[in-house]
């Protein structure tokens, strides 16, 4: 089966961005630069009161022993819905990571206007909040509408100690890694390119990143009818 | 102190329950009979799109300029973006030992090789009805589940591990709502994890007047 890329653009530092992922496609987040984070989370394309839950895949996958926190297989929706919305495929960062003292990814909240208050940042710095209050206007939703605030932070090298404290290191990713996203469902992924440039998050500068989105030979199997 | 006991109820194990508490009363949630575990979810009174965001009150508290506690200590509960506000302050916590993280669902037991066994999922849907709210309403399966013993591995792919409870009957842990809010309740029954130390147990409420 060879794949081919049918869709490839740079998103801008500091910016959201929703893309559609049909089912047996494949989704490429890639670093542009390096060590740039991407929070994203997925609703299905045809109920978006089914979206992607972070932390619960993190349980799931923990308890099949295919991940956890730091590194997933297998991305789930929420209940009462619980399908396979995607497959991570590629992921040598995350499986670099694996096992050692370092964190591939981090399944947890994005920040917020509340979040970066507490840390000591002005009232007016830019956060994933409104990154995704963006994209998710680009198909009509407002961050009331839905959605759970744990997502997937990839490439975040973040982990929590024995007492629940919370680090931070810059990212492992270097310029062209990436991690490929099998859709097992039609998919909208909702992307925030972190805007954090003052935290080792995005090692101290906020960059851009690159997706792509790529088809195989053998064409997708999209669940609506052309 | 001064509080006045409003009500007090217990939750019959393997069940959920749904109830109001005002702004400025105290949700006292105890051990009736020791080793069990109660998810937690909060919705404002009054809108019930404000909901409580589990995992994200552990940063927030742990972030905050006065270190108002931690992933496994939350000192605030906190609503969800866009709302971010505090719901509950914790005002009284002796055991310690919470989890901000996942409730138990039809998928786990099946992974767990026990189709068909109750979960938090079925106990939460239980309550939810009778507020005219489904499962699909809530939109983060990540809640508070105090008294769970579980812990995230610090290194490797961060895997969860779950350990008996180890409170006691009688211990408890205390919240002061800081909005009205609609607290569901989920009686864990999960046997098959040592989550509940393997036997289901009821769960007591408290409500005080502040």
């Amino acid at each position: 089966m060879t794949w081919h890329v049918i869709e490839d653009l740079i998103v801008p530092k500091c910016s959201g961005k929703t893309l559609r992922v049909n089912k047996g496609q494949v989704f490429r987040v890639m670093e542009h630069e390096g060590k740039q984070v991407l929070d994203l989370t997925f609703l299905n394309a045809h109920n978006f009161n089914e979206h992607f839950a972070a932390e619960y895949s993190a349980m799931l996958n923990s308890i099949q022993g295919i991940g956890g926190y730091y590194r997933l297989s297998k991305l789930y929706s929420k209940p009462p819905y619980e399908h396979v919305m995607l497959t991570v495929v590629d992921d040598k960062v995350g499986d670099g990571a694996r096992g050692g003292e370092r964190a591939g990814h981090f399944m947890m909240c994005h920040c917020s206007k509340r979040l970066v208050q507490h840390m000591g940042a002005p009232p007016d710095t830019r956060t994933c909040s409104d990154n995704f209050a963006d994209a998710f206007r680009e198909i009509g939703l407002t961050q009331e509408d839905t959605y759970d605030q744990t997502i997937f932070n990839v490439w975040m090298q973040s982990w929590l100690t024995e007492d629940g404290a919370m680090n931070f290191a810059p990212p492992l990713a270097e310029k062209g890694e990436y991690i490929d996203f099998l859709a097992e469902m039609d998919v909208i992924a909702i992307c925030s390119v972190c805007p954090d440039g003052s935290s080792p998050c995005n090692d101290f500068e906020a960059k851009a990143l690159r997706m792509q989105i790529l088809e195989s030979d053998e064409g997708t199997h999209s669940e609506t009818t052309p | 102190m001064s509080q006045q006991l409003n009500i007090e109820f217990v939750i019959p194990k393997c069940t959920g329950k749904a109830f109001k508490v005002e702004q400025g009363q105290l949700l006292r949630v105890i051990q009736h009979e020791g080793k069990q575990v109660a998810g937690l979810i909060f919705l404002n009174a009054h809108n019930f799109k404000e909901q409580f965001m589990a995992e994200f009150s552990g940063g927030l508290s742990f972030f905050h300029p006065d270190h108002l506690g931690s992933h496994y200590r939350a000192g605030v509960l906190y609503s969800k973006v866009p709302y971010e506000r505090a719901m509950l302050t914790v005002t009284d916590n002796p055991v310690g030992d919470h989890f901000l993280g996942p409730h138990c669902t039809k998928t786990m037991m099946d992974i767990w090789q026990a189709p068909g066994h109750r979960s938090c999922s079925d106990n939460f849907s239980d309550a939810l009805s009778e507020f005219g709210l489904e499962l699909k309403d809530i939109y983060s399966p990540s809640v508070f589940n105090a008294f769970a013993n579980v812990y995230i591995d610090a290194k490797g792919d961060g895997s969860v591990n779950i350990a008996p409870p180890r409170s006691t009957q009688g211990d408890y842990i205390e919240f002061r709502a800081e909005m009205d809010v609609l607290a569901v309740v989920s009686v864990c029954p999960d046997d098959i994890s040592p989550m509940n130390d393997h036997t289901l147990k009821a769960i007591k409420i408290q409500i005080f007047d502040g």
